[in-house]
């Protein structure tokens, strides 16, 4: 693992999250894609469990900065980005396919557990908390595998796939 | 001759490398880290998203302005924008009202002498947008902070209306709670009407009235306007307007109203924070 391009790649898009992601905003509701729920799955599946530990506390960490209160987002990232890190080395997630449901199920588990972590520090209860935390979901998983091979490039990391023999 | 032969104990060599960490280590140690951050006061933990905000202030700054940009249609022609349409509209609203209230002052306090001007003994603070509404937690980030005078409870202005008041702020930055969060309730008055009652953001884009009997009457298209606060704000400013009106379900006795913002918050890119006392 390249400890300082990860360094920078999470600054870079934790920028980009906080001030341009609106541009990729869709629907009424303005569901937007979350960068940083593309890449901790993308670090849990591409790293060993050790980095992929480190990695996903890193990223919650870095949501959590640009978020409304410190803290749940590093809990719930963490831990499901370790949880998914483990699934990993039982079920490979390799195919387009399962790389999105990964994203789509990490983002609904992570998100449900950090809003409840943020009621505990005293954050207002918001309505229609789950269609956010779905659609974005939803969203990040449709765009997160093409989003694979410009971070893998950046970090230097083989992606190999599964080919027809 | 024989060598005397000695037994000396030599320790096993670990089979993990020195200052190697298991993972069930790091994992622990990053939880607690977590942990601590979840259960330290929100006005610690505040200070790393304040230095985020001042370190990439230009980037997000730029971010921000391409963003708004893009969602932003051009307008036609020598048609005037929608925003500045608003701003008029807005700026319009607030001196009728304050028109309105002057001569009811007049008439019943004549002789008194008062401030022909809303905020003429106020100061107006403008201040960049850093950061937006994230994830929908209804704040801003602002570029100024204690230090431009700025303090908790002044209100801000949004294209001549109000959006919200500041909620946290740090030496060169602060944070907005605005109308449209849950947790904000602002003193608020329905024009026309001689009661005043209290707003509460409803979490998305509107705000909701709370507490208000039927036996007011209200109509769709009514002006709502925060009360004047000692000290924060010294004559009533429009926040929005009566976008609908119906019997809450729960109690039938009280209206549930839904009030629109008076401007668009989320494609502002300054806002105006009123200091009222300022320091000289």
């Amino acid at each position: 693992m390249r400890w300082l391009r990860f360094a920078v790649f999470i600054v870079i898009v934790t920028v980009l999250q906080a001030g341009m992601v609106d541009i990729l905003a869709v629907t009424r509701w303005d569901v937007k894609p979350d960068l940083l729920l593309i890449l901790l799955v993308f670090f849990a599946i591409y790293c060993n469990t050790s980095e992929a530990i480190v990695t996903s506390f890193t990223i919650g960490f870095a949501a959590d900065i640009i978020g409304s209160a410190m803290g749940a987002q590093t809990l719930s990232f963490g831990l499901f980005g370790t949880s998914l890190a483990y699934l990993h080395r039982v079920i490979s997630i390799k195919k387009i396919p399962y790389q999105s449901a990964a994203i789509f199920m990490t983002g609904v588990l992570a998100g449900t557990v950090a809003y409840f972590l943020s009621l505990l520090k005293g954050q207002p209860a918001s309505s229609n908390v789950y269609g956010a935390i779905f659609g974005s979901s939803l969203y990040s998983s449709l765009l997160g595998p093409f989003f694979f091979l410009p971070s893998a490039w950046w970090m230097r990391m083989k992606t190999p796939r599964f080919r027809r023999k | 001759m024989t060598r005397k032969q000695t037994r000396i104990w030599v320790p096993r060599r670990n089979k993990r490398r020195a200052g190697s960490v298991s993972r069930r280590m790091v994992f622990t140690w990053f939880t607690l880290a977590g942990l601590i951050l979840v259960v330290a006061p929100q006005e610690v933990t505040n200070k790393f998203q304040f230095a985020f905000a001042r370190i990439f202030r230009w980037p997000l700054s730029i971010g921000r302005n391409i963003s708004l940009s893009a969602r932003t249609r051009q307008p036609l022609g020598d048609v005037v924008s929608r925003r500045e349409h608003g701003q008029l509209q807005n700026h319009l609203a607030n001196v009728t009202e304050e028109l309105v209230e002057k001569h009811r002052k007049v008439e019943e306090l004549s002789g008194l002498r008062d401030r022909l001007y809303a905020l003429e003994g106020a100061k107006l603070m403008l201040a960049d947008v850093i950061t937006g509404s994230i994830d929908g937690d209804n704040k801003l980030i602002i570029n100024r902070g204690e230090s431009d005078g700025l303090a908790m409870g002044q209100f801000v202005l949004g294209d001549n209306s109000i959006i919200g008041t500041i909620s946290e702020v740090s030496a060169r930055t602060a944070k907005v709670k605005l109308i449209t969060d849950p947790s904000s309730n602002i003193a608020a008055k329905i024009v026309g009407l001689d009661v005043e009652t209290v707003i509460q953001g409803d979490g998305k884009d509107s705000v909701k009235v709370q507490l208000l009997s039927i036996k007011h009457k209200v109509k769709v298209g009514d002006d709502v306007y925060a009360c004047k606060k000692p000290g924060l704000l010294d004559t009533a400013i429009k926040i929005g307007a009566v976008a609908g009106c119906k019997r809450d379900d729960g109690n039938p006795l009280l209206w549930d109203i839904t009030v629109k913002p008076a401007c668009d918050i989320k494609k502002l890119s300054d806002v105006a924070v009123v200091i009222m006392n300022p320091r000289q």
